[in-house]
Order: structure tokens, then C-alpha cells, then sequence
């Protein structure tokens, strides 16, 4: 099925699915979603000044809440995190969204949403049912 | 028989940890991988791209890196692994 975009009317929350939420998750208004095109879409997101983007740090403080209570972490190896989320970055500079450093975009538009950071990675081979599991890049490992 | 082919990405620790293994196997087989950087070279991402079916039905799917290649044969395998498993799977392609 189809991905669409759709506004909340009363407060321009965006959601980017197959349906609209029944219960807008910002100011909880039922049935507020309308269709929208995917330009509308990309205006209100993108902001109408500065806009709001993360520096690496601020990235890093996001996947750690993103993280936190959950049965996988932010892996402990420094030296690791810095080294992906440099190429997290770069990729993000150099080709628009925050790709995998660790597995190549094919061009294919919605097969390489799957690669952004963080991914769905807990269905995959390297983590679902692996002791030691992480995702494939190593960013998340399952929490000991 | 042409040269391996390693497809790499700069910031990919996987990588970083098996280009020494890599060096190691070349001196001590004679065996060549033609390394190639995907996220900052574009004509090398190309090329791997034009290898996805052989390397995704190997790789979970995905273009996975770092992957090895026999563009010969389409024998292809992708992940960090130890030296041994590498030797076997390069001495298998000569």
C-alpha cells in the first residue's frame, strides 16, 4: 500500500502513512487528518525560516532517549559511534538523508527510506534473536 | 583470473576492521581485491549497483558493505568475519 502525507487541521502535525492517526498525537484532536500533497508536505517540514536540523550531537542525544528503556543501546564504543555517526553526516551532506554508512542506497526511492538511521533494525538478521545482537552498522547493540 | 573485488565505505567500521585482514590475505596468498569506496565515489557505488542481484541475494537483501566479490563467478559474501573464513572464501574463488 501506498504511502501518503496528511495535516492534522488544527494544529499541521504531519504523519506520512497508509492512514491518518485517529488521535492527533500533539493536540489530540479525533479525526483531524486531511490528505495533503507530498509538496505541502515537504514546505511545512522543511520550515519557513532557519528550520530545525541536529548537529551530531544533538543527533547522538536523540537516539540515546530514542534508546533509553528499551532492549537495545547506543553502543558503548566510542571510538565506534563517532566514526558512524561522521558517516551518517556525510551521507546526510552529500546525499540528502541519513543513510546506513554501512549498506549503499540503491536509488529506488522508498527501498532506501529503509535506510535511514536508525532503521528497522530489529527484524533483521544481525539482531532479531541474536544474543549479542546489533544492527548491521553497529550503532545499536542489544542492551546486556 | 580478474581481481576480487571489496566494496568498502569510509565510515564503515566493519570495513575499517577488515582492509588489515585484507592486506594480510593478499601478502600472504598473492591473491588481488580491487577495493572500492561506495559513499564518497560514485562510479564505485555504481558498479556495486550494477552487481545488486548476485550481492542482495547474498547479503539479506541489501548492498551490504563490505561485501567480496568474484565478479567471475558471482560468488559473493558481505560482513565483518574472521581471517580464516575470508582465506577460505578468497582461495575458493582461484
Amino acid at each position: 500500500m501506498k504511502k501518503r502525507y496528511w495535516r492534522c487541521f488544527v494544529c499541521n502535525d504531519i504523519h506520512y502513512g497508509v492512514a491518518p492517526p485517529e488521535l492527533c498525537p500533539t493536540c489530540k484532536v479525533l479525526n483531524a487528518y486531511v490528505e495533503i500533497s507530498a509538496e505541502e508536505a515537504r514546505k511545512i517540514l522543511g520550515g519557513g525560516g532557519a528550520g530545525i536540523s541536529l548537529t551530531a550531537d544533538e543527533f547522538r542525544a536523540a537516539i540515546e532517549r530514542f534508546a533509553a528503556g528499551q532492549e537495545f543501546q547506543v553502543n558503548p564504543d566510542r571510538e565506534k559511534v563517532d566514526l558512524l555517526l561522521n558517516g551518517i553526516f556525510e551521507n546526510e551532506r552529500n546525499h540528502g538523508l541519513k543513510y546506513c554508512p554501512c549498506r549503499l542506497r540503491t536509488k529506488e526511492w522508498d527501498e532506501d527510506l529503509r535506510l535511514i538511521c536508525p532503521c528497522n533494525f530489529t527484524i533483521h538478521e544481525t539482531y532479531k534473536g541474536v544474543p549479542d545482537g546489533e544492527c548491521w552498522c553497529g550503532l545499536f547493540v542489544r542492551r546486556k | 583470473m580478474a581481481d576480487l573485488l571489496m566494496f568498502h565505505g569510509r565510515e564503515c567500521p566493519h570495513c575499517k576492521r577488515m582492509m588489515p585482514l585484507v592486506e594480510k590475505l593478499e601478502q600472504e596468498t598473492g591473491l588481488r581485491f580491487d577495493k572500492r569506496e561506495v559513499w564518497h565515489e560514485e562510479k564505485n557505488a555504481d558498479l556495486m549497483r550494477s552487481y545488486r542481484p548476485i550481492i542482495a541475494a547474498k547479503c539479506g537483501g541489501q548492498l551490504k558493505v563490505p561485501t567480496f566479490l568474484n565478479p567471475d563467478t558471482g560468488e559473493a559474501v558481505c560482513g565483518e568475519m574472521d581471517y580464516d573464513k575470508l582465506k577460505d572464501w578468497a582461495l575458493k574463488q582461484s
